[in-house]
């Protein structure tokens, strides 16, 4: 009992990362329909950016603001320089863009930062346990939950409250009705593509505080893909139910199918669990059903 | 009406000749230059090298054709095809190496040819299990379904099972000798590059009949608009199941092929990378076109290899440089991609079109 206590909670922690990775990927696809593959570099390139700040004496909070001031830089240029001219293009065209641009980001970060797995050093959260209840909790992952979490609520008010967070619902909504009101839909385009690039950004830098950075981190990022489709790929709560339920299923997998399939199992699990779920809701959870007309 | 340019007063009377594959001498004489040098003059010409250079091309052929009937005859986008590959190479290690052949098939050297075959029915069949959500889903959830075929079959089941068979830990090596086509042991670049010649013009001739045929036209109108083929009463099921069959069974070919180059197979030949490229390959060189593939193909693995030979000289001066070739290559790759998709998003095929077409109508281009 503990012990599934314990791997739920650690899932949920987990989970809420890969929602708020989720978040950023639900929000490019919302607002300019793209379908984004080069997540799990993305969340690279915010956590080695903080990395690197954080290796050079600056403390942790200020090196993380300033990694998403680069994500946001990085992610309007992206946007403008590659994804703008693409307006219009078939599905697989612009999918392949963001499979290119991964490599490029991954070629890019190899050449830069290496393989090796680098920690940050000293330890950002202090390695000391916390006991809630009959359930230990590492501080990394409860650190990590509270940052999301909190993350999570700021990009839920600046959606609601905001002149801009307005604009880009609105251009999600109906992107016809939203020009004719006078948003700019380039605005909101990079704007999406800066959100999505800082949220990925906090998500890496949290990951890597909890297992160390490298390369494999990207994977993690991968897994915002089964997350989404859970949810729906164009809704917001989906996203955010569909990450802790992933992060859930993968902990739960490592702890009891571990011992039947020896191996990766926690990495194939979403995957797997993604395939059978699609056999029976094809949209997701939330999704929007299109009806197709000739 | 004939996709080929017929010169002034030849005319097609019949269904026949307008599928024909030579339609005019012109073209036929074009093809048996081509056929001359590829069978005589590069086996004369090239050096071990370079040979190798054509079989790598060759392997991206095979792999990249499957890739092309899926994304480009039918419309079904997959990122997963490297599985379909590693299937087809697995089979055909494990059958050469722990099936008990009767004697005489060893020493008529068919039990390597008679592998590829079971090689490639296992990955097609594999690739139809993995297909079966295509029945449902649709667009990206279909991508998503294609990349967790990569991911259960390279990552998991090869990886963690696979590989157990036999004891040998995670790479199975063939000993020099077993791979024995006919009369001829494949151990040198040469008969590599002429099993790959075979293979190739012998996957090309499926593919090509395929698709002039009723299921061709069945897949391309399923990659054109799927309810409106399914209106005009064609099975979509059963093709678009047919289709990823047909890919997987030219995958496994290709990954049966392959064995014979590398000796040596582990699952990170067949990384999720793998797929992407073969994907970037038929894009570069244009979808929905046999040519595409074969230029893509061409133009990747000898760009990947000039590269290579451009940095060489500088790795003298920056000995790191040779080391993070692997990356230079893959931002070169992801790059290359991205430029070509924005401007040149019709691919090789479409260029070398223009330029047919140029020389055809010349001088009057109108």
């Amino acid at each position: 009992m503990e012990l599934f206590l314990m791997t739920i909670t650690t899932g949920i922690m987990v989970g809420s990362i890969y929602a708020l990775v989720a978040l950023g990927w639900v929000l490019i696809y919302k607002c300019s329909g793209v379908l984004n593959l080069a997540m799990g570099e993305m969340t690279l390139i915010g956590a080695y950016v903080s990395l690197s700040f954080y290796s050079m004496g600056i403390p942790f909070l200020p090196a993380l603001l300033i990694s998403l001031i680069i994500g946001l830089i990085l992610g309007i240029l992206t946007e403008r320089i590659f994804l703008d001219k693409l307006i219009g293009e078939p599905v697989l065209t612009v999918i392949m863009v963001t499979v290119g641009l991964s490599f490029f980001f991954k070629g890019m970060l190899e050449l830069i930062w290496g393989t090796d797995t680098r920690v940050f050093t000293p330890p950002v959260f202090s390695i000391e346990p916390i006991h809630i209840g009959p359930v230990i909790v590492g501080q990394a992952y409860l650190w990590s939950f509270v940052a999301a979490i909190i993350l999570l609520i700021i990009f839920g008010c600046f959606f609601k409250y905001t002149r801009w967070g307005l604009a880009m619902q609105a251009t999600a909504d109906d992107e016809m009705a939203a020009l004719s009101i006078g948003v700019s839909a380039r605005f909101v385009y990079a704007a999406a593509w800066g959100i999505a690039f800082m949220a990925a950004g906090v998500g890496g830098t949290l990951l890597g505080n909890i297992n160390g950075l490298n390369i494999s981190v990207g994977y993690l990022g991968l897994l915002v893909l089964p997350a989404v489709v859970l949810g729906g790929l164009n809704s917001v709560p989906g996203a955010i139910v569909g990450g802790i339920a992933i992060g859930i299923l993968q902990n739960l997998c490592g702890a009891y199918l571990d011992k039947y399939f020896p191996g990766g199992i926690k990495e194939v699990a979403p995957f797997v669990f993604m395939v059978v779920f699609l056999l029976f809701k094809p949209h997701g959870l939330w999704g929007w059903e299109r009806i197709e007309r000739v | 009406m004939s996709t080929i340019w017929l010169p002034c007063g030849v005319y097609h009377q019949n269904y026949v000749q307008d599928h024909a594959w030579w339609q005019t001498k012109f073209i036929k004489g074009k093809m048996i230059l081509l056929f001359i040098i590829l069978f005589v003059v590069i086996p004369l010409v090239a050096d071990s090298y370079w040979l190798s250079v054509c079989n790598q091309v060759g392997y991206t052929v095979l792999g990249a054709l499957g890739v092309q009937l899926l994304i480009g005859f039918c419309g079904q986008i997959t990122l997963g095809h490297a599985a379909f590959i590693a299937v087809g190479a697995y089979t055909s290690t494990l059958l050469i190496l722990e099936f008990p052949w009767p004697k005489f098939m060893m020493d008529f050297g068919i039990a390597y040819p008679f592998s590829i075959l079971i090689a490639a029915f296992t990955a097609g069949i594999w690739s139809l299990l993995f297909g079966l959500p295509s029945a449902r889903v649709k667009g990206f959830y279909l991508i998503l379904t294609t990349m967790a075929a990569q991911f259960i079959t390279v990552d998991f089941i090869i990886t963690q099972y696979v590989s157990q068979i036999g004891g040998r830990g995670q790479a199975f090596s063939l000993p020099p000798g077993t791979i024995k086509v006919g009369p001829w042991v494949i151990d040198s670049d040469l008969k590599v590059y002429f099993m790959m010649l075979v293979l190739v013009i012998l996957c090309v001739i499926i593919m090509v009949n395929l698709l002039r045929s009723r299921v061709g036209r069945a897949w391309v109108a399923i990659r054109d608009n799927d309810i409106s083929a399914e209106v005009m009463g064609i099975n979509v099921v059963k093709y678009k199941l047919l289709a990823f069959f047909v890919a997987g069974f030219i995958g496994g070919i290709a990954g049966a092929f392959w064995i014979s180059n590398i000796a040596a197979i582990s699952p990170e030949h067949f990384p999720w990378f793998w797929s992407l490229w073969l994907v970037g390959v038929i894009l570069i060189g244009g979808v929905g076109s046999i040519h595409g593939t074969i230029f893509g193909s061409i133009f990747m693995v000898v760009v990947m290899e000039v590269l290579q030979l451009a940095i060489m000289p500088l790795a003298d001066i920056y000995p790191k440089l040779l080391m993070d070739f692997l990356f230079i290559k893959e931002a070169a790759f992801g790059l290359a991609i991205c430029l070509f998709m924005i401007f040149e998003p019709n691919g090789l095929a479409y260029r070398w079109w223009q330029i047919k077409n140029y020389f055809n109508l010349w001088p009057f281009s109108y």
